[in-house]
């Protein structure tokens, strides 16, 4: 297998953008582009969740190639629900990987903030089980229920789902391409509008306009893919045993870590996913980042904040950073990017040299986990 | 009166899914029809304030685990007082499920349902009583 390295990354400012969305990832591409000091790539893997309902608009693989200037080079779109950014880095990568292709841009992007709150809930769970979906379950009620069950198992989790918050919206006021840049206070979160009980405003992370993107290539740079996997799970989630642990993000992480050939313990700083607060906790103990029933009282702590020894969400994540769908996981990736070579302005790690991307498709039905290394 | 629910297993894994599905998640083999009673356990429960359109707020939904093992969705009038692990009825109003609490007599008159002879239900219900004091202690000493 040929080793597969990132050559330059972009993304835009993240938060309620007025440009179509063609322009938002053109922005990003050539952003990316730019960074890698390449025109024309060989091949360009688009990531969009639902242009279709969210825009009106299909076929949007030629879409934006074409807009992007690039109607001649081969372009595939991938979609994989809320993770279809990391999945869409999964297929650049293994056309590399493969030799198939010596450069690949991956751009992924969502507009959705000109649609009222409640249609965007509804497209957005549309990648939701259809039985649940007739009773109304939408991404907040499935993740109340589970953050239910996780109140119920320690009396601190209300404190602790609250504190990933109020880290995520710390780090978020340090970067300037975050959806949010102003912090909140822990009793703001917990006393913040319920939404679906115990879940609060303020757990959940905003609908968010946004694009993000990386070329890759098989001519060494400064950081290396090091290790991708991929997990998934029953789409209902009535049908899972288990609630408060997501075995796609398990079964991605054993992937991952298998193929870089190192373990959790070596991993510098992590972005994760955490649409819902309480996502950050269970994503942290699946992938093994922290031991079982831990992540909580390491929240507390500030353990996982970003001069704490396992800086989580740096870029403020979901929370902060935003949650424009299809741009998230690319957006995870390129922060991971600024990271490893020294660029993430004002809020610079010291020692970044292996990070992890993890992103969750649907109510965790597709998950992904990504190790980049410097090199 | 307890409800019927209808669902299916898998001939291969003997997973129970609620309503029945034609293949089973985990197996890709036809799975046999059966139906289940309409009692079960309180997996997990919320109430969605910003309900998504054609539904009123605030919408009570639960998880509830039946007998076998398989989990199922539904509505309730409410969730206030409602805990996990608590035992409900499930019954269908116009094809859509909802979940009600037990009182003492429900309680008492599904053990006499459920148990064969007398000294089962004798036995069945002293279990009960022995499993919900235990659990009050087990709360006592963890806070």
């Amino acid at each position: 297998m040929q080793e597969v390295y990132v050559a330059g990354a972009g993304m835009t400012r993240i938060g309620k953008r007025s440009e179509p969305l063609q322009d938002l990832m053109a922005e990003a591409a050539h952003a990316a582009l730019l960074d890698a000091q390449i025109e024309r790539p060989d091949f360009i893997v688009v990531a969009t969740m639902n242009p279709e309902e969210f825009l009106g608009d299909g076929n949007f693989a030629s879409n934006v190639a074409t807009h992007l200037g690039f109607a001649e080079i081969p372009t595939v779109r991938v979609e994989t629900a809320t993770s279809s950014g990391a999945a869409s880095f999964y297929i650049g990568f293994s056309q590399v990987a493969a030799g198939l292709r010596r450069s690949v841009l991956v751009v992924g992007g969502e507009k959705m903030t000109h649609l009222s709150t409640p249609r965007v809930s509804e497209i957005i769970g549309r990648s939701i089980d259809p039985y649940e979906r007739s009773y109304g379950a939408t991404m907040p009620a499935l993740a109340g229920l589970i953050t239910q069950v996780l109140l119920g198992r320690s009396g601190s989790a209300a404190r602790e789902i609250a504190q990933v918050a109020v880290k995520n919206h710390a780090h978020g006021a340090k970067n300037p391409l975050a959806h949010f840049q102003q912090i909140v206070t822990l009793e703001e979160v917990m006393e913040s509008r319920m939404v679906a009980d115990p879940l609060r405003l303020l757990h959940c992370c905003p609908i968010s306009d946004g694009a993000a993107a990386v070329v890759l290539t098989s001519e060494r740079t400064h950081v290396r893919v090091a290790g991708l996997g991929q997990g998934t799970d029953t789409l209902a989630v009535r049908h899972r045993r288990e609630l408060v642990t997501f075995g796609a993000t398990r079964a991605a992480a054993r992937e991952a870590f298998a193929m870089a050939g190192f373990d959790p313990a070596h991993v510098d700083f992590a972005e994760i996913h955490d649409a819902f607060a309480p996502f950050e906790l269970i994503s942290l103990e699946d992938i093994g980042l922290l031991p079982p029933g831990k992540s909580g009282r390491a929240t507390l702590d500030g353990d996982t904040a970003l001069d704490g020894r396992l800086p989580i969400n740096p870029s403020g994540g979901l929370k902060a950073r935003g949650h424009p769908l299809a741009a998230t996981g690319l957006a995870q990736i390129v922060e991971c990017v600024w990271q490893l070579i020294g660029r993430a302005e004002g809020r610079q790690l010291p020692a970044a040299h292996r990070a992890l991307a993890h992103s969750i498709g649907g109510l965790a039905t597709n998950n992904w986990v990504t190790l980049l290394e410097s090199v | 009166m307890i409800e019927t629910i209808a669902a299916s297993r898998c001939p291969r894994c003997a997973i129970l899914v609620a309503p029945p599905a034609t293949y089973c998640p985990h197996h890709p083999v036809a799975m046999t029809p059966m139906t289940l009673s309409g009692i079960g356990e309180v997996v997990t429960y919320t109430t969605l304030h910003t309900p998504p359109q054609g539904f009123r707020s605030p919408l009570h939904i639960a998880i509830v685990e039946l007998e076998g093992g398989a989990r199922f969705v539904c509505h309730g009038a409410d969730t206030k007082g409602l805990k996990i692990g608590a035992t409900v009825a499930i019954e269908a109003i116009d094809d859509i499920y909802y979940f009600s609490h037990l009182g003492a007599m429900d309680r008492a008159r599904l053990f006499w349902r459920r148990t064969g002879r007398a000294g089962d239900r004798v036995n069945a219900i002293a279990r009960s009583l022995a499993k919900r004091v235990w659990k009050s202690r087990s709360v006592n000493t963890v806070e």
